[in-house]
């Protein structure tokens, strides 16, 4: 019982953080129908540049005196350069590929992908680069259960970016643009949305959510790495399907759905064979309701 | 139509005098084969620059007699089997003489055969799986050590440094992690030590929190981990460490690498390690330890045995005084000196024994800890 | 004055012209119909006016001013708006979304105060929300402001349409066959609305197949086949204009209905 609760605890970290990446495939997906398999690559430069940021406090000595402040500043930070990064990504390698064929951007994002991971290869070199964190960050113990401190970071930091984007996307009028050009373009050009900026703002909102995913992962994991995008930024992907793609309840869904596939495969049927099992489930649901989890019918304005 | 093919016919004549021209120029060019992007890039790199290290050496002490100009030309196998062997064909290609490579066990393996082929030495730095020399391939060598006999001299340790009675084993799935682990699970059974799971993961995880928490329910003595790459390692070391999971950790060759403990920081604290035994107190490592930190930075696992194997290999040629394999390997046969690693001699396999000892992490180094023949050190 | 002038308008579709050097004008406070066969050329003017299609050749007045090469939200923006002969709503949003969205050349806060929510920000959405509501209420879809648009009626929908087109507060109402598929007692009170509107002060363009709607609300009507003017007067005028009639096949007019 001990062990199932603390893999249910595994599973919620793992499935918030790949909650947190598959909403900007999605929302990417919505607004533009392009698989952006660049995402991957914002996660893995928020945890760079988290790493960066967290270095150059703690060689300030900041780190010491008021760890949350930096954390925070450094978080905020890394979100607002990755969301910079991908408005600079969407307006080289897709915009001007919006004409053309899906098949041109897609190819496009691969590049991009190989582009920025090898960038981040040569401006920090192959090797790991550790958090500036003392490891023992406290927690709790419950007999066989443990619970760490980062671990509810992450959780809360989680809840509150996706409460957050969901006000955001549902309650606001931004959010309302990015609807309306999800389900029209020309429409959306009309009653006077500058559609460009929407979806450059799309990009920037779901790079940024990656970029917190990359530093709470740097932070938790202890240390980050020039290709760390590439196997979350499948899963994410994979998340993002299996919860109907274009729908951002369904990415955190998909996200969570994930996270416990793998943890709970690992744990009780075969560790070797986690991804297996994920992306089965994928392949299920996708047989059984090709639109994924939460998606509704394929929707006619948007083909 | 006739003078036409007689035209082709002399410039085909041409190419292959100024080809075979080229040959015998005075540019020796030996290959490189290891992950330079990728996962392992860290070590490839870490071999590569093992062996620039040592054909630096032979430059400064004179050079090899007959060659103005030494060049290294260095594949890209990205630990694939598949791109191990282009990059083989590729060398060949370029006609290098011999290859330092390569780094996975599942790399060397396969690009060994097509080295094989055009009878060019292969010398790995890094792949300890038994395979590598136990096909009877004439010009394979090996630097490092064996699997067959890591893994004994890791359950020994376990039992009789560390008095353990269980173990639970992880690796991730390649030739070379793989095989280590089934090699300790096999010595485990004879040696009458319980292995309480045999657990795998896949190379590029970064949770592993489904198998520590398995782990740290069986309650084991001592964590066997078996990964591919100190990367992998240290994230596994910190999870554990996170956890709570009391068992000792030992691992093998693959964590003996400076960033494994950079990364790993407190958690890499009392891990234990299995690894080639280097004296660093002999001129041969100061020589190549010196030249290298210079360059290069943190010395990488892999870089001392990159850079003994090179030299290996230049003596080699320059001994036989011929880029003839045969009398090469003539000329490797009959060596026996003092490397940066360890005393090199090697045997009619090509094996040129193993020295596994166990290291403890201490204060972000790693302590020579154990010996099997000796025991504890100090 | 007229509101809007279209000067000597051509569009040609690569071989296809389906306008050519078609004029006429909008005066202020005017209900102007358009009619004229399938494929006239209608919806290709309502297209040219919001911004959708460019010119070949001549020009467009508002005011006075060009709005040729004008992006379709900076005509918005200046008060011509339109509905759409294939309904067209954001059909996922709510009836009140749809007319708020319509307001969004309105709104003057940029994006990172619509994220920051500042308390001007607060304010200008909360008179956003009013003044969509308003446009539902006066088109009389206010019960429905929460209903997601695809959930409504056809009827509804068409009114909807016409809501959304008056919450960017035009100054030029543009309705694309707006009767399409209505009921008789739904058109009935379309055509009553289409005087309500009038009387707000706002100028319209009606293309409308229905000839009863038509002659019932239009002050001038102009007529065009193959993408030419070929009659414009009142109501009386073009219904016994004789190309008119043939333009329709011979028949009278009357019949067309
Ligand atoms: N984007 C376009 N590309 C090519 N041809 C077009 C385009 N838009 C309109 N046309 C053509 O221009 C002509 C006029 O079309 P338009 O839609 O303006 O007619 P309409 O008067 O609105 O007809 P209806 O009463 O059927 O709505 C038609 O022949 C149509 O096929
Ligand atoms: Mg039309």
């Amino acid at each position: 019982m001990e062990v199932f609760i603390q893999q249910c605890i595994n599973a919620l970290t793992l499935g918030g953080l790949y909650a947190l990446i598959a909403l900007g495939y999605t929302m990417v997906y919505g607004v533009i129908q392009l698989i952006n398999f660049a995402h991957g690559e914002f996660f893995a430069a928020g945890g760079y540049i988290g790493v960066l940021l967290l270095g150059v406090m703690t060689a300030m000595g900041l780190m010491e005196s008021a760890p949350w402040m930096c954390l925070g500043v450094s978080l905020l930070l890394t979100m607002l350069y990755c969301a910079f990064l991908a408005m600079g990504v969407e307006r080289i390698a897709y915009k001007p590929l919006r004409k053309q064929t899906r098949l041109a951007a897609l190819i496009s994002a691969l590049g991009m992908s190989i582009f920025l991971s090898n960038g981040m290869m040569l401006a920090r070199g192959p090797l790991d680069q550790p958090y500036p964190l003392e490891y023992s960050s406290g927690g709790f113990e419950f007999g066989l259960i443990t619970i760490n401190n980062l671990q509810i970071v992450i959780w809360v930091l989680t809840a509150v970016l996706l409460v957050a984007l969901n006000l955001l996307v549902f309650r606001s009028r931004i959010g309302m643009a990015m609807r309306a050009v999800a389900q029209d373009k020309v429409m959306s050009a009309l009653v006077a949305i500058n559609t460009n900026r929407i979806i450059a703002l799309t990009f920037a909102i779901g790079a940024g959510l990656a970029a917190a995913a990359g530093i709470m992962v740097g932070l938790y994991y202890g240390s980050v790495r020039y290709d760390m995008g590439f196997v979350p930024g499948i899963k994410a992907f994979a998340a993002a399907v299996l919860g109907g793609i274009g729908n951002i309840t369904g990415a955190m869904i998909g996200g969570l759905i994930i996270g416990a596939v793998e943890v709970f495969g690992a744990a009780y049927i075969s560790g070797e064979y986690k991804d297996v099992f994920a992306f089965i489930i994928l392949i299920a649901v996708l047989y059984f309701k090709p639109t994924g989890i939460m998606g509704e019918n394929i929707d006619d304005t948007r083909v | 139509m006739k003078k036409m093919k007689r035209s082709v016919g002399v410039v085909a004549v041409l190419a292959v005098a100024l080809m075979s021209g080229a040959a015998t120029a005075e540019t020796l060019k030996i290959g490189m084969m290891g992950p330079l992007t990728g996962p392992y890039a860290a070590d490839g790199n870490d071999i590569a620059n093992g062996v620039r290290v040592a054909i630096e050496v032979i430059n400064e002490a004179g050079g090899i007699e007959g060659f103005d100009t030494i060049e290294l030309i260095t594949q890209d196998t990205a630990c694939d089997p598949k791109q191990a062997v282009a990059a083989a064909n590729n060398l060949i290609n370029d006609e290098v003489v011999g290859v330092v490579g390569a780094y996975c066990s599942s790399s060397t393996i396969p690009a060994s055969e097509t080295l094989a082929e055009e009878d060019i030495l292969m010398l790995t730095p890094a792949s300890t799986n038994e395979m590598v020399t136990d096909r009877g391939l004439p010009y394979m060598f090996r630097v490092c050590g064996r699997d067959d006999d890591q893994a004994p001299a890791a359950v020994r340790f376990m039992k009789e440094a560390l008095g353990a009675k269980t173990v639970f084993i992880v690796d991730d799935k390649t030739t070379y992690s793989q095989g280590l682990a089934d090699g300790v699970a096999a010595s485990s059974k004879e040696m009458g030590l319980e292995v309480l799971a045999h657990e795998h993961v896949n190379q590029g995880d970064k949770d592993f929190s489904a198998i520590l928490t398995k782990a740290k329910a069986a309650a084991p003595d001592v964590l066997y981990m078996s990964l591919q790459n100190h990367s992998s390692g240290s994230l596994m070391a910190i999870q554990a460490n996170r956890m709570g999971l009391d068992a000792a950790i030992l691992s093998q060759d693959a964590m003996f690498h400076p960033n494994f403990i950079n990364v790993a920081k407190e958690a890499a604290e009392g891990v234990y390690v299995t690894f080639g035994y280097t004296d660093e107190s002999t001129e041969a490592y100061k020589q190549f330890a010196d030249k290298f930190s210079a360059q290069y930075g943190d010395i990488g696992a892999y870089a001392i045995y990159a850079y003994d194997a090179a030299t290996v290999l230049l003596n080699g040629i320059k001994q036989a005084g011929s880029t003839d394999p045969a009398k090469i390997k003539e000329a490797i046969m009959a060596m026996d000196f003092q490397g940066a690693s360890k005393q090199i001699k090697f045997n009619e396999k090509g094996d040129s024994g193993s020295s596994y000892i166990a290291f403890k992490i201490e204060n972000g180094e790693y302590r020579p800890y154990w010996h099997p023949e000796t025991g504890y050190y100090q | 004055m007229a509101h809007l002038e279209i000067r000597e308008v051509t569009v040609r579709f690569g071989g296809l012209t389906a306008l050519s050097n078609l004029g006429f004008q909008l005066a202020d406070g005017e209900i102007l119909g358009l009619i004229g066969p399938n494929g006239a050329g209608k919806t290709t003017i309502f297209n040219v006016l919001t911004g959708v299609y460019r010119v070949t050749s001549g020009d467009v007045l508002f005011n006075g001013e060009s709005i040729l090469g004008k992006r379709p939200h900076q005509i918005l923006k200046r008060g011509i708006s339109r509905t759409f002969q294939n309904i067209r709503l954001f059909s996922k949003m709510t009836a009140l979304e749809n007319a708020m969205v319509a307001r969004h050349c309105r709104s003057r806060a940029g994006v990172v105060g619509a994220i920051l929510r500042s308390p001007a920000q607060k304010r200008e959405e909360h008179e956003l929300q009013e003044r969509a509501y308003e446009a539902l209420k006066f088109m009389g879809v206010a019960a429905y402001a929460d209903t997601v648009a695809a959930n409504l009626p056809y009827g509804l929908q068409r009114r909807l349409e016409i809501a959304r087109a008056l919450a960017s507060e035009p100054r030029v109402l543009l309705l694309d066959e707006p009767a399409a598929g209505m009921n008789p007692a739904e058109t009935a009170a379309l055509m009553e609305d289409i005087g309500r509107i009038s009387s707000r002060g706002i100028d319209v363009l009606l293309v409308e197949h229905d000839m009863k709607v038509i002659m019932g609300v239009c002050h001038r009507i102009v007529c065009v086949d193959h993408g030419e003017k070929i009659a414009e007067g009142n109501p009386a005028q073009i219904q016994s204009d004789p190309k008119v009639i043939e333009a329709y096949l011979g028949k009278p007019v009357e019949q067309q209905a």
